[in-house]
C-alpha cells in the first residue's frame, strides 16, 4: 500500500526545495543579513533534522531489500545529525566548531549509499543514472563542505553547498520508476 | 584544449549505452507469504521486474518436518521473468519456502517464507531450517535492553525522582545517557532484525544484502514491532532533541509516555503473546515485568553514574526518593515475574530440568543477589544518608555501581531468556468414559 517509491522522492526533493532556496539567500545576501531575523538561522538545519525524521517511515516501509533498508537508515541518521549538530551551534549549546565537520561527513557517508545501494550501472534507466548522479552529486559536495568548515564565511563555498542542494532537489524531481535516460533504457529494466 | 577533449570523451562515455546489468526485485508470489490456503497449489511461482537466472534447485519447497515436496526442477517463463517449480500433492500442514535467482549483474537474490494448507503457517523466523538465534544476537539483545532501559528509566529517574531539580553538569551528563539510550535502541534493534532475518534465510550477511525482508517486516509480530519501534523510537530521539536544544523540560514527558508504549512493543511480539496459552493477562505481566526492570536499572545508573559524580547536593534526596520507588518496582516486579513462571513452567522440575528453567534459575539468583544488595541500600544507607553520614563517602558511590552492575548483567540473562522455549504443557488427559457392565 506504500506510494510508488518515485513519489517519495518528490517528496524529499520539496524537502530539498525548501533547504537550498534558504541556503541560496544567504550565500546571496551574506550571512549577517540573512541572520538580522534570529529564526532565520534556524530554517535550513529545522528542515534538515524534519527531513531526517520523516526518512524513517521509508526505511522501515520499503524492505524490499536489506540493503535498501539499510541505506535509507543511513540517510534517516546523518541527516538528523546534520541538522542536529547545526542547530546546536545556532541555539549555542555546542561550541565546538569540530561539529561543523557532521556536513562533510553526512554527504560523505550519504554519497556512499547512495553508490553502494545502486546495483545498476549508469545507463540502466533514469532510476539508476539518478542514483549515481546523486551519489557523485554529494561526494563532491563532501569537498565543498569541507572548505565551508574550515571558511564559513566564504561566497563560494556557501553558494557551492546551496547549488549541490539544489542539484538533489533537481535529481529527485526527475526521477521516475521506470524511464529511459538519454533514450535508453535496458531491456531488462523489466516492468510490467 | 585538452579539457574539451576531456570533456566531450566524458560526455560521450555517459551517453553510449553500456551493457545493462540488472538487480531484480521480486514483484509477487503465488502462495504469497503467510497465506492459509483451503487447497493445496500445484507449483510455487515467483515474478520478477526483471528477467533472472534459476537454477534446477532454485526454489526450494519443505514441510515442517523438512521433506521436500518439489515434484521437478524449477524453470523459467514469461521470458525468464517468473520462476515456477511444481509440488507433489502437498497434504494438510505448514511449508516453507526458499528461494535464490541470479540477477543480471551476477548478484544472487534471496528470500524465504511460509505458507500452509488448511493450517495458519509459522512466521518466516520459525520456518523449517531456521536455526534460532546465535551468541552475536544475544549480545544485540543485551545492548537492546541496556538501551530501552538507559532510555526509559533515564527519563523515569529524571521525571519522578530529581522532578526538576537537577544542575547544569548533571543535566548534560542525563542527556548523554538518554541520548545513548535512544540511539542504541535504534541502532541495536536494526541489526538484531537483520540478524532475525538472516537466520531466517540461512545465508551469510554478505549475501543477505540483497534479500527480500518484507515478509518477516510484514507478516510476523517481530516486524510488526521492529517497525512500530524503529518509528517511535526516531520520535523519542527527536523530543528529546527539542527538550536539550530548547532547554524545555516539557518535552521529555512525551519522550517518557512514548518510550512506556513502545515498551508494549517488546511483551506483544514476545513469548507472552505468541505462545498458545497466551492470554491479556501474560501479556500485561511482561509488560509490567519489563518496564518496572527498565525503571530500576535505568534509575540505578542514573544515581551512581549521573547524580553521585556531578550533583553533590542532590545525592540525599535522589537516593532517598529512588529508594521508596525501588520497593514499588521491585514488588511489581517479582510478582509479574513470578505469575509468568508459574504459567510458562507446567511443573517445578522444569526449573532445574529444562533450558527454560535452567536460566530462569540463574536469572533468579542474580535478582536474589541484586534484590539483598538493594536491601542494604535501602535499610542501611538511606537512613545513614538521612543522619547526614556517607554523603561524601566512596564506599557508597562503589556500592551503587557494583549493583548497577549486577542489574546491567541480569539482563545479559534476559536476552537469553527471551529466545529460550518454556517447556510443552501436557495436554490434557481425555476424560475415560464409565463403562457400566449391562
Amino acid at each position: 500500500m506504500e506510494p510508488p517509491a518515485e513519489v517519495v522522492h518528490w517528496l524529499f526533493g520539496v524537502g530539498f526545495v525548501f533547504l537550498s532556496l534558504c541556503l541560496l539567500a544567504e550565500a546571496i545576501v551574506g550571512r549577517e543579513v540573512w541572520r538580522r531575523r534570529a529564526w532565520r538561522a534556524y530554517l535550513w538545519p529545522g528542515i534538515a533534522f524534519l527531513m531526517g525524521v520523516l526518512m524513517w517511515p521509508v526505511m522501515v516501509f520499503y524492505t524490499s531489500s536489506a540493503i535498501h533498508m539499510l541505506a535509507h537508515s543511513t540517510w534517516a541518521q546523518v541527516m538528523m545529525l546534520v541538522g542536529g549538530a547545526q542547530l546546536g551551534l545556532v541555539r549555542g549549546k555546542l561550541h565546538n566548531p569540530l561539529w561543523e565537520l557532521t556536513l562533510p561527513l553526512a554527504l560523505l557517508v550519504s554519497g556512499l549509499a547512495f553508490l553502494i545501494h545502486e546495483q545498476n550501472p549508469w545507463l540502466f534507466s533514469r532510476s539508476a543514472f539518478l542514483h549515481h548522479a546523486l551519489g557523485w552529486t554529494m561526494i563532491a559536495g563532501t569537498v565543498i563542505t569541507l572548505g565551508r568548515a574550515v571558511q564559513p564565511r566564504s561566497t563560494a563555498f556557501n553558494a557551492g553547498f546551496a547549488m549541490i542542494m539544489v542539484a538533489t532537489a533537481t535529481l529527485l524531481f526527475c526521477d521516475r520508476n521506470l524511464a529511459p535516460i538519454f533514450g535508453h533504457l535496458s531491456p531488462l529494466a523489466g516492468g510490467r | 584544449m585538452k579539457l574539451r577533449a576531456f570533456v566531450a570523451a566524458a560526455l560521450v562515455a555517459l551517453a553510449a549505452p553500456t551493457s545493462a546489468l540488472a538487480h531484480a526485485v521480486l514483484l509477487e508470489r503465488v502462495p504469497t507469504y503467510g497465506a492459509q490456503l483451503a487447497t493445496a497449489p500445484r507449483s510455487v511461482s515467483l515474478q520478477f521486474d526483471q528477467t533472472v537466472d534459476a537454477f534446477p534447485t532454485s526454489i526450494d519447497v519443505r514441510s515442517a518436518s523438512g521433506r521436500v515436496m518439489t515434484a521437478g526442477p524449477t524453470s523459467t517463463q514469461d521470458h525468464s521473468r517468473e520462476v515456477v517449480v511444481p509440488l507433489r500433492r502437498l497434504p494438510k500442514g505448514a511449508y516453507t519456502v526458499r528461494w535464490h535467482v541470479t540477477s543480471n549483474e551476477g548478484h544472487v537474490v534471496s528470500g524465504v517464507y511460509t505458507f500452509g494448507v488448511r493450517v495458519k503457517p509459522p512466521p518466516p523466523t520459525e520456518a523449517y531450517g531456521a536455526g534460532g538465534p546465535t551468541k552475536f544476537e544475544y549480545v544485540v539483545r543485551w545492548g537492546y535492553f541496556v538501551g530501552l532501559a538507559l532510555l526509559v528509566g533515564g527519563l523515569a529517574f529524571r521525571l519522578l525522582v530529581l522532578r526538576g531539580r537537577t544542575t547544569p553538569a548533571l543535566e548534560r551528563r542525563f542527556y548523554w545517557v538518554v541520548g545513548v539510550g535512544v540511539v542504541g535502541s535504534i541502532e541495536l534493534g536494526i541489526v538484531g532484525f537483520v540478524l532475525r532475518a538472516a537466520d531466517a534465510f540461512q545465508l551469510p550477511l554478505g549475501q543477505l544484502v540483497y534479500g527480500d525482508l518484507s515478509p518477516l517486516a510484514r507478516g510476523t509480530r517481530f516486524g510488526e514491532a521492529f517497525i512500530a519501534m524503529t518509528l517511535g523510537f526516531a520520535v523519542v530521539a527527536a523530543f528529546l532533541f527539542l527538550a536539550w536544544l530548547l532547554e524545555r523540560p516539557v518535552f521529555l514527558w512525551p519522550a517518557f509516555v512514548l518510550g512506556l508504549v513502545l515498551c508494549s512493543g517488546l511483551s506483544l511480539s514476545s513469548h507472552s503473546a505468541v505462545e498458545a496459552n497466551s492470554s491479556w493477562r501474560s501479556e500485561l505481566a511482561d509488560y509490567v515485568h519489563l518496564v518496572a526492570a527498565c525503571f530500576w536499572v535505568g534509575g540505578l545508573v542514573m544515581l551512581a553514574f549521573v547524580v553521585w559524580p556531578t550533583a553533590p547536593g542532590l545525592r540525599r534526596e535522589a537516593f532517598h526518593r529512588f529508594s521508596q520507588l525501588a520497593a514499588v518496582l521491585v514488588g511489581a516486579m517479582v510478582l509479574a515475574g513470578a505469575y509468568l513462571a508459574y504459567e510458562r513452567l507446567p511443573a517445578v522440575s522444569d526449573l532445574w530440568q529444562a533450558r527454560y528453567g535452567q536460566v530462569l534459575l540463574i536469572k533468579s539468583s542474580l535478582v536474589l543477589l541484586a534484590l539483598s544488595w538493594g536491601a542494604l541500600h535501602h535499610f542501611v544507607v538511606a537512613p545513614a544518608l538521612e543522619r547526614g553520614r556517607g554523603v561524601g563517602s566512596l564506599a557508597v558511590s562503589r556500592s551503587l555501581r557494583g549493583e548497577s552492575g549486577v542489574a546491567i548483567a541480569i539482563l545479559l540473562v534476559v536476552a537469553v531468556l527471551v529466545d529460550a522455549n518454556p517447556p510443552a504443557k501436557p495436554a490434557p488427559r481425555p476424560t475415560q468414559a464409565v463403562v457400566t457392565p449391562k
